[in-house]
């Protein structure tokens, strides 16, 4: 699994991990000799502890229906997939979960928007720049399966003394963006990132928001298609301004490979 | 708050009153491990933060 990949900053940072499934000992036996998990696989035959817990997936056979998928009679059991993130005390501070059973975010997701620490185990990077600006992407893993979350991160850079428009925005001008090439089967989220702070441009009326200096935004990425292994494209797009002056729209464009890895034991 | 974006039309749940709440003692949980092992996650824990993964199977 992909988390023991991230088991490392985990355990520096003195994070314990478990993860609870309905399956066997027998099975997780196998499955952590052959993937080399080393934390704990909690064994939670006939659903017990899921139900007790109220996690039980109850929409799992309607969700077989709105994938056009046949119903699948040993699904039953499965917990909505999430995680829960637990303090010193045992005291729960955040529940991340998904209503698809077949999504799930990465160990590098959880780390850095859940518990707010850097990875170590980060994914391809590539960087480019233009006038007055350069973008740095680069994805959480190196490799996609079907329906797993992963997130693009662009870092925009702007060079001091100027500044690229977020918004809100008038008409007429540019606010930065990120664009992803279209891959069959590749559903991209929104944009995250930070607030743009107000400007006013002396002698115009209107208010801006700008960006200076770094700022960091993020995209999930969900790949719904085997589409091989692939190439992300991505493109920033925005205006750079001075405090006098503003530069046509530019696009700046990296790309990272991106291999397409099956999920375990099975061959969808 | 993890981002809900399935496809348009998948219906999304409000997972707020799912499950422990956040806030709340995670509840006791003893299962045994991949090596057979019972375990109780809050000893496990050992006072430190925990991860704590649902996953729908290590099978399929």
């Amino acid at each position: 699994m992909e988390l023991q990949r991230s088991l490392a900053d985990y355990q520096r940072n003195d994070i314990a991990i478990f993860a609870i499934s309905y399956d066997a000992v027998g099975v997780l036996a196998q499955f952590a000799a052959r993937h080399g998990i080393s934390y704990p696989l909690l064994s939670d035959t006939g659903s017990r502890v899921i139900t007790a817990l109220g996690l039980l997936n109850e929409q799992v056979f309607e969700h077989h229906a709105f994938y056009g998928v046949a119903r699948q009679e040993h699904h039953w059991g499965v917990p909505y997939p999430g995680a829960f993130l637990l303090d010193a005390q045992g005291v729960v501070t955040q529940k991340r979960f998904q209503s698809s059973y077949r999504e799930r975010e990465t160990g590098v997701a959880l780390l850095e928007e859940g518990f707010h620490l850097a990875s170590t185990a980060r994914g391809p990077w590539a960087s480019a720049a233009g006038p007055g600006v350069a973008i740095r992407a680069y994805l959480d893993a190196d490799a996609y399966r079907v329906y797993q979350r992963l997130r693009l991160s662009v870092e925009l850079t702007v060079e001091p003394g100027l500044h690229v428009y977020g918004r809100p925005i008038p008409d007429g001008y540019v606010p930065f963006d990120v664009e992803v090439a279209p891959v069959t089967g590749l559903i991209v989220g929104a944009l995250e990132g930070p607030r743009p702070r107000p400007f006013r441009v002396e002698g115009l009326d209107e208010e801006f928001a700008v960006y200076t200096g770094r700022a960091r935004f993020s995209l999930p990425l969900v790949f719904t298609d085997k589409a091989g292994d692939l190439v992300v494209r991505v493109a920033g797009r925005g205006q750079v301004c001075s405090a006098r002056d503003c530069l046509p729209p530019i696009t700046v464009e990296v790309e990272l490979p991106l291999a397409q890895r099956n999920h375990v034991d099975s061959d969808r | 708050m993890a981002i809900e974006h399935t496809s348009r039309q998948f219906p999304v749940i409000d997972f707020t009153s799912i499950g422990p709440r956040v806030d709340e003692q995670f509840p006791d949980v003893i299962l045994p491990d991949q090596h057979g092992v019972v375990t109780d996650l809050h000893a496990a824990r050992a006072g430190r933060r925990a991860l704590v993964v649902f996953y729908r199977s290590a099978r399929w």
